[in-house]
């Protein structure tokens, strides 16, 4: 080495153990003073310099801490793998801590694109299983049937007369009302098993109306009002043809 | 780059392996960890001792070290606190103070061991190499003496002494590296091949 790279060499050194080299310059000196030991004796003195100028009394000036501590450190564990690092920048051309932050880099990049997807993905998994859930309570009529209807509300379904009767008699006074219905008239039971018995969907309804919203309750309502209109289409038509049939034999 | 960003390099390179990064931080710091231990224990070899435990100690936390302060503040704190444990310890176990006086051997193994860095060869080694020094700094120009006192002794940036001396960042750098070089000439011309092989010397 010529003299004047030895002296640039030998004033990077100076200005590292100072911390006054740019970072680049820095790494590349650390990796040269870990294998050259004269560069390793000339920052040594350059600390024992600083030592004795600042008079450090009762403190030795040599390496003997250093030297004890060296030994022990030998006996200890080593962290990571810097040899296969350093070979493998070598080869490459890169420094063995590029190499390493470009995988976390890599990784951390992965991680941004890949959270926000797996979030979705369970959002959707679970709004899927919420739906088929719902679809299988609607369509089960076992459990319609098995509501517990009696047993969870004191709701007697009235028969259609005394509610007729009722609605033709002359109104009372107005009671004073907290708000609360003092009663609920539910239609009775069909007979029909092809749709949810309106009385046992309506108590249903009704018993769980709590635990609904207004509107879920009313579209629940409105449904029963349906199946109830549907029912009642289906059997006209029979009482008019028997009707129709015994027409001839009326005087 | 500062001083705490210059030894993260060193601290990164340990983490990954590289031991002999550590024994640079130790080489560079185990003068002033000495000092500091000093102030809690009076006795120099004892200092010396603690001030080898708290490396030691560092070596083994160093993978949790995240770099969020500087080495060397990480440092003082664990020697200070490996200076008072023993301190603590040394409180229960007044043995260490109390020499058996009835056994000569060991009496002597003990009082050697205290006053190891006070041996006379110790002691003039030690003189030797800060007589050399300041010698050393007096034969100095004025600008390289200026720029040294100013780095080593009030521990400016490389910045503040340009701002001090009036003269660009480069020309401090420069100076102090000059003046290093001729304290180290000295230094090389007095202990051939360098002070790692001042024990033999001794």
């Amino acid at each position: 080495m010529n003299e004047e790279r030895q002296n640039e060499r030998d004033s990077q050194l100076s200005a590292m153990f100072d911390g006054e080299l740019s970072g680049a310059e820095c790494e590349l000196l650390a990796r040269r003073l870990t294998r050259d030991e004269t560069l390793r004796g000339q920052w040594s003195r350059y600390a024992l310099i600083g030592a004795a100028v600042r008079a450090e009394r009762g403190v030795r000036l040599d390496d003997r801490v250093a030297r004890r501590v060296q030994s022990a450190v030998a006996q200890e564990p080593v962290y990571g793998d810097s040899a296969a690092a350093d070979v493998a920048a070598a080869r490459s051309g890169t420094s063995s801590s590029n190499a390493s932050q470009a995988r976390v880099d890599a990784y951390e990049r992965w991680l941004r694109f890949a959270r926000p997807l797996a979030g979705a993905g369970i959002a959707a998994g679970v709004a899927a299983v919420s739906i088929l859930w719902l679809r299988t309570q609607e369509a089960d009529p076992a459990l319609l049937a098995s509501a517990p209807v009696t047993e969870s509300i004191v709701l007697e379904p009235e028969p259609a007369s005394t509610t007729l009767a009722l609605n033709t008699a002359q109104p009372d006074p107005e009671p004073i009302s907290n708000g609360e219905p003092e009663r609920y008239s539910t239609p009775a039971p069909s007979s029909q098993t092809s749709i949810a018995p309106p009385a046992h969907f309506a108590n249903y309804v009704v018993a769980h109306s709590e635990y609904s919203g207004p509107l879920t309750r009313r579209m629940a309502l409105l449904g029963i009002v349906g199946a109830d209109s549907q029912a009642e289409s289906a059997t006209e038509p029979e009482s008019e043809a028997s009707s129709r049939v015994e027409a001839p034999d009326a005087p | 780059m500062t001083a705490e960003e210059s030894d993260l390099v060193l601290v990164k390179r340990v983490q990954r392996g590289d031991k002999s990064a550590f024994d640079l931080l130790v080489r560079k710091y185990q003068h002033k960890v000495v000092k500091l231990v000093l102030r809690y224990v009076r006795n120099p070899a004892e200092a010396e001792d603690i001030a080898q435990e708290a490396f030691i100690k560092a070596y083994r936390a160093l993978p949790q070290f995240r770099g969020d302060s500087a080495f060397y503040t990480w440092m003082y704190r664990i020697a200070i606190n490996t200076a008072k444990n023993q301190l603590a310890s040394r409180d229960r176990s007044p043995i260490a103070y109390d020499l058996d006086l009835t056994d000569p051997e060991e009496s002597h193994s003990v009082q050697t061991k205290l006053q190891d860095p006070d041996t006379p060869e110790g002691m003039a080694l030690t003189e030797e190499i800060r007589g050399i020094v300041n010698s050393a700094i007096e034969g100095l120009p004025e600008e390289l003496k200026t720029a040294i006192v100013l780095r080593e002794l009030d521990g400016l940036s490389y910045e503040e002494i340009a701002a001090a001396m009036e003269c660009p960042v480069g020309t401090v750098r420069s100076r102090i590296f000059r003046a290093r070089e001729a304290i180290d000439k000295r230094l090389r011309e007095v202990f051939e091949g360098g002070l790692g092989r001042t024990e033999e010397m001794v």
